[in-house]
């Protein structure tokens, strides 16, 4: 959306987060919500990031430990299953890969333009020392 | 909708919808977000919100875009709470005289503030919500600093810490002060529920939050939340450092219920030394030249002698 300059603020703003009304928030998943322009969901922090997680899910155990720590709402969990990284939101801090239980962990670091396919065709292997 | 929402386990838990967006402006790694997302997740209840000014309204709010999908004011530095406890009243009042359109929704008052915003500049507004036992939730989000306007200490800070305001040098060793007992004053207060919560300890945080969602009454929550920032670590160590400490029971997780029943939620099984908290963090870095160590031990004792004073007062019951 286009932005404002300094003299055409607003004197006390009200934004509105969703076009329309929504009963049941709570309820009501991200991808069926009608989001309007003002919500920063429809923004992107991607820019921030100078390495990115790369989620590998031969390895995950769907424990969440990523998806409470989530600092960005970025780890997308639907039906107790972690499905995928919201790459708009993540600014790439590196928690989720710090928090992984698994060996090897499920999540790594890399830098932003490594290709996702061949990061999973080469992950590493098992850490004996570290289990 | 009025019922406790039931959370067993993490999976379950992470079937909930988010009320709280992502791009927002807060850092990388900054646990602010963690700790209002366990908050807000902790119940199906729709939300009023308000924050004071701080890192979590200026990162949340910056015009023309809003990262809560719930009613969220913020008003002034001081008054998250009063503008809480003012619709809190509103919404009483017009359910006594039977105006509300959905009388069977039972919202949920809650109000963030930074340790700026509640320890210092807030302080007099909040002891007067507690006092007046209005039915809201206050939480702090304790980073121990002014980090939104540039690392000033706030009464938060703890001693030896160094912050812009306080740096350590070669003739100071930074922040001379003790921090401000908060939960003792607000417990002090006799409202139903104190608490001090840590987003690692996430099951905890959420008991602890829903038991102050079906209290009647004031609950004041302190939230410790490490700052990537001023307290100067890697992004990714967040957690790493809510662990410790609580670990090192720098930051007790306990509760207080009417002033007067202190309970220890969390007894860790290995504690672990303080020095190790101090030593993860940029801003003690000081403290570990020759001429500043004995205030590591001071530390150790000052944190030793709290534990001993809370299993005290657990004990005692009064």
């Amino acid at each position: 959306m286009a932005k404002k300059g300094w003299d055409e603020f607003e004197i006390g703003a009200m934004l509105r987060s969703f076009d329309g009304s929504i009963d049941d928030i709570a309820g009501t998943r991200q991808e069926d919500r009608t989001y309007s322009e003002n919500n920063s969901y429809k923004a992107s922090v991607a820019d921030w990031r100078l390495i990115k997680p790369v989620f590998n899910k031969d390895y995950c155990i769907d424990c969440q430990f990523c998806w409470i720590y989530c600092p960005d709402v970025s780890i997308i969990a639907r039906d107790k299953k972690m499905i995928g990284i919201d790459m708009d939101h993540c600014k790439g801090c590196g928690i989720c890969v710090e928090v992984c239980p698994t060996n090897p962990k499920s999540l790594l670091m890399f830098p932003e333009q490594a290709e996702d396919e061949a990061e999973i065709a080469s992950w590493p292997k098992k850490d004996e020392e570290e289990a | 909708m009025s019922e406790i929402k039931k959370i067993k386990n993490l999976k379950e838990f992470s079937t909930s919808a988010d009320r709280f967006e992502g791009a927002n402006l807060l850092c990388p790694g900054c646990a602010h977000s963690i700790i209002v997302r366990e908050i807000l997740n902790a119940t199906n209840d729709d939300l009023v919100l308000s924050a004071s000014t701080g890192c979590l309204e200026v990162c949340t709010a910056v015009y023309p875009y809003t990262s809560w999908d719930a009613s969220w004011i913020h008003i002034g530095f001081e008054n998250s709470s009063t503008a809480i406890a003012g619709a809190e009243s509103m919404y009483n009042a017009l359910k006594t005289k039977g105006r509300l359109k959905q009388p069977d929704r039972n919202p949920k008052f809650i109000a963030f503030g930074g340790d700026g915003a509640s320890y210092d500049i807030g302080f007099q507004w909040i002891s007067g919500c507690m006092e007046r036992n209005h039915n809201m939730m206050y939480v702090v989000l304790d980073n121990e600093v002014y980090a939104n306007t540039g690392g000033q200490r706030s009464s938060s800070t703890p001693i030896g810490s160094s912050a812009t305001t306080s740096p350590s040098g070669s003739i100071s060793y930074g922040e001379k002060m003790n921090k401000k007992d908060m939960m003792g004053i607000m417990a002090a207060h006799n409202i139903p529920y104190t608490a001090q919560v840590a987003p690692n300890k996430w099951k905890d945080m959420v008991k602890k939050i829903q038991k102050g969602f079906a209290t009647e009454g004031s609950v004041f929550i302190n939230a410790v939340s490490p700052c990537t920032t001023e307290w100067k670590f890697d992004p990714k160590d967040t957690m790493m450092l809510t662990d410790l400490s609580t670990d090192s029971l720098v930051f007790p997780l306990y509760e207080v219920i009417d002033g007067k029943e202190w309970n220890i939620t969390y007894r860790p099984k290995n504690v672990v030394p303080v020095e190790e908290y101090l030593a993860a963090q940029g801003r003690f870095k000081h403290l570990f030249k020759d001429e500043y160590k004995y205030l590591i031990k001071e530390w150790q004792e000052r944190v030793d002698e709290n534990w001993a004073y809370l299993q005290r007062r657990e004990e005692a019951r009064v």
